[in-house]
């Protein structure tokens, strides 16, 4: 017989078998139906309810309803197409396409990351029933399949952990750390103004210190930076003055400025054992 | 004798003929003097005796000609199929598909017109007053936000980083970056704290309100994907595909304009010494140059200017 | 001998008519109530259980947004000066406004998990196999019309969030080779992002898409009813299984008599 003749002949077995011994739909598998919907409604007024009640702040005050509550405001501040301030990001379920931007970070890459991956994965989406010919369904005899299925099932999970947990350095939040930094680091009160500096001139949007930062272009932590270099203050003011590439030259900034984070610089020798 | 053949041969003689070549003739001499009447008129003939004769020559070959009746018993009739019962549904099918097809054309087209065309027509703005060119001291960084188009409103705000050089050639040097960030249009941030105490709005020539923030940045970066730009809008690490955007400028009356922007590969030296690769505005994510430049090889604007 | 079934009075048989009446009239003049008793007492394997819920848990969801929608749209004014207030004022002022919008926001999030693992299920069960091929392709045209309502409902309050978020699909839209500086500016109305933004994204949002998922969804069920559930491969009484051929010298082959219909063997 032709493969396309035994799925026929499977499929008028199906039929014979269902009309033979099967169950009506009404009442056996809509009880099902019904009861799974009625806990998708249910869930559904459930969050809307958490979502509303757990939000801070009273109905009638300026600024309502723009605090996170439990799961996220009621909404976010008007748009403003001019902002400098804001981060952006998609709803929750496009953060892994969201997270696949932060991958492919190099410019000729961009357009794989935007419509090539996607793109192709909707494309074996589509396909799927012209790539898998087999008549087979049985799970233990589709090793391919449930690969597939257990790896894509992974990556998205990952994907949209790490979409949710970006986070880019932005020099207002960072500036709030700097207390912190001090008693960590047990730094000394004259390092407090070049911490301040440091959070605030962007050096954490390429480097990562007590964990605050960016780690993803490759520049090394400073958190014990000053326990690696040897220069001293000097040493650290002639480093920002001309520093090798790819990073920035800060000769711009005045010179008072750039004492003042390598002060702190020398200063940071590693988190203080208490 | 031989009886004169007296089944009648061909059609008839009719006059559709005649409609039909003078429908022909008025249209052509109506191409030569008037285009939009006579023409159309002299086609709408040329169509209706065209028909009407075509019909008739026809005739023939649909229905059943009776030349002299049938004396013997008719055979049972047979039923008929749908070319004979229904002589002219070979016309009427195509006529159907035909006028269907029309006035498919006629709803959807200018629908679809309608729909895209106004997305390119009519894009340009006027220029932005954004102050006087005092308010601008040399090498001082303003975050100056402003409406592009204020009978829009709010959603035409705008914000650009602008950076008097001073004067060149005895002709005032302006650095302004768009906020937009090249990979995929994200708010870009400078790498600098904003000295908020020292802001300043005020409303400009056309009566909308621009605000400067004067700031100190080491660069730029963008928080969604990590882009990261230095002071010329150069790419300095991440994603974006060619350096910061950068509005056109004029000076009049010592006030600064605000132009269109204009999409830039690369900036060597700096300030005003500045040179800068320019091309057309392009989309975030669109490459200018490099090999990458030949998926994007017509903008917009260049059709419709 | 099983019991005979009671018989029901002529009375009875009467009052049922005379109740049933108006269906019946329905039945003979459009044939709906008919169809819908096909839907209803067709039959199903008898091994489909929880996981088949899935499909119909999604258009519960759907339903949700459709009605929620349909709410919201009274009360919601898409321009990009009016669309903020209003959507304050629904969630702060209408009646149980914020109850509707929030049933929207995360039915939303809802009907998108469903809809993964519903088909995730039917990628396990391999019911995309044959007869079921074209309502796959359905099911992931279905599925790129949901994540398409999201991204344009996520524009529709006017914050920050919506905004940028929308900014960036735009752009991402616009990297597509050759044709993407048009498709940017069809999708924003414009050279830039501007009041015809919102119109469209609405338009796109309330009509173009419901209309094309409602479509879909009509094609999805009558596929599903027409070739039927198919059931769990591992189940051992599962509907189209492989029969054992019968042996040879077994059954009634000539050696002994058929015997009536009934008797013992």
């Amino acid at each position: 017989m032709r493969p396309i003749d035994e799925r026929r002949a499977q499929q008028k077995r199906y039929k014979e078998d269902v009309e033979r011994e099967g169950k009506p739909f009404y009442p056996f598998a809509m009880f099902h139906d019904t009861v799974m919907s009625l806990i998708v409604v249910a869930v559904i007024i459930g969050l809307s309810v958490i979502w509303k009640v757990t939000v801070p702040g009273d109905a009638g005050e300026e600024g309502y309803g723009t605090e996170p509550g439990w799961i996220g405001p009621l909404y976010s501040e008007p748009a403003d197409p001019g902002t400098t301030s804001f981060t952006p990001r998609p709803d929750w379920y496009f953060y892994f396409l969201f997270y696949l931007l932060r991958i492919f970070k190099w410019p000729e890459s961009v357009i794989l990351g935007t419509v090539g991956i996607p793109t192709i994965l909707l494309v074996i989406l589509i396909m799927l029933p012209f790539l898998d010919l087999r008549r087979e369904r049985r799970l233990s005899r589709r090793p391919v399949a449930i690969t597939a299925l257990i790896v894509t099932a992974i990556s998205m999970g990952v994907l949209t952990y790490k979409g949710a947990t970006a986070k880019e350095a932005l020099a207002s939040e960072v500036v709030a750390e700097v207390p912190k930094w001090v008693a960590e680091q047990g730094l000394p009160p004259e390092a407090e103004p070049g911490a301040r500096l440091f959070a605030g001139v962007g050096c954490v949007a390429c480097h990562t210190y007590l964990g605050t930062g960016s780690s993803s272009l490759g520049a090394p932590d400073l958190t014990e930076v000053g326990a690696r270099r040897q220069g001293g203050v000097d040493g650290f003011v002639a480093f920002l003055k001309n520093p090798p590439a790819p990073m920035i030259q800060f000769a711009n900034l005045p010179d008072d400025d750039l004492r003042k984070i390598a002060i702190f610089l020398d200063a940071s020798k590693g988190p203080k054992d208490e | 004798m031989v009886e004169p053949d007296r089944t009648p041969h061909g059609s008839p003689p009719s006059l559709w003929p005649v409609g039909f070549a003078l429908g022909i003739a008025v249209l052509l001499v109506g191409l030569i003097i008037q285009p939009f009447v006579v023409a159309p008129l002299g086609a709408l003939l040329a169509i209706v005796f065209g028909l009407l004769w075509v019909r008739d020559v026809t005739r023939e070959h649909r229905g059943p000609v009776s030349a002299e009746p049938v004396v013997a018993a008719p055979p049972p009739a047979p039923v008929p199929t749908t070319a004979e019962g229904f002589p002219r549904s070979k016309f009427l099918e195509a006529a159907t598909l035909g006028l269907g097809g029309v006035i498919g054309g006629l709803v959807t087209v200018p629908a679809i017109g309608f729909m895209i065309l106004p997305a390119f027509l009519d894009q340009e703005v006027d220029e932005v007053d954004v102050g006087a060119l005092d308010d601008y001291a040399e090498g001082q960084w303003l975050i100056t936000t402003f409406l592009l188009d204020p009978a829009e409103g709010e959603v035409t705000r705008r914000t650009a980083y602008i950076r008097s050089n001073g004067l060149i050639e005895s002709q005032p040097s302006f650095t302004i970056l768009s906020s937009r960030c090249v990979h995929l249009g994200c708010p870009v941030q400078a790498n600098g704290l904003p000295d908020e105490k020292n802001a300043k709005t005020f409303k400009n020539k056309g009566g909308a309100e621009v605000r400067q923030i004067p700031v100190q940045p080491t660069g730029f970066g963008c928080p969604c994907h990590g882009g990261q730009y230095d002071n010329e809008g150069n790419r300095k690490a991440g994603p974006p595909v060619r350096a910061l955007d950068r509005y056109e400028y004029a000076i009049r009356d010592s006030r600064l304009y605000l132009r269109k922007t204009y999409s830039v590969s690369w900036v060597k030296e700096e300030g005003a010494k500045a040179r800068i690769k320019k091309y057309g505005a392009a989309d975030p994510g669109q490459h200018v140059d490099g090999i990458e430049q030949i998926l994007y090889p017509i903008q917009p604007e260049q059709i419709t200017g | 001998m099983p019991p005979l079934p009671r018989q029901k009075s002529t009375r009875r048989k009467q009052i049922e008519t005379m109740a049933l009446y108006p269906l019946a009239w329905l039945e003979e003049r459009s044939g709906l109530v008919g169809a819908v008793k096909y839907f209803l007492f067709r039959k199903v394997p008898r091994d489909v259980g929880w996981p088949q819920t899935l499909g119909s848990a999604t258009l519960t969801a759907f339903l949700v947004q459709a009605v929620t929608g349909v709410i919201l749209a009274m009360y919601y004014k898409p321009h990009p000066d009016t669309a903020y207030e209003s959507i304050q004022k629904i969630t702060n002022e209408v009646t149980l406004g914020w109850l509707v919008r929030g049933m929207h926001r995360w039915g939303a999030s809802v009907m998108i998990i469903l809809l993964f693992f519903h088909m995730a299920r039917v990628f396990l069960y391999g019911a995309y196999k044959y007869p079921r091929e074209l309502n796959w392709i359905v099911g992931v045209l279905l599925l790129a019309l949901t994540l398409f309502e999201g991204l344009t409902g996520y524009l529709l309050p006017w914050d920050e969030t919506g905004y940028w978020a929308t900014v960036v699909a735009i752009n991402i839209n616009g990297t597509a080779p050759i044709l993407g500086p048009f498709i940017v500016n069809v999708l924003q109305g414009g050279a830039e992002i501007g009041e015809d933004t919102l119109s469209r994204f609405y338009s796109l949002h309330m009509l173009v898409a419901p209309g094309g998922i409602f479509a879909l969804i009509g094609l999805h069920l009558y596929l599903v009813i027409r070739l039927g559930v198919s059931s769990p491969p591992w189940s051992d009484e599962a509907a189209g299984r492989e029969r054992e051929p019968e042996p040879p010298g077994s059954g009634r082959s000539g050696l002994t008599q058929p015997g009536p219909r009934g008797a013992a063997k």
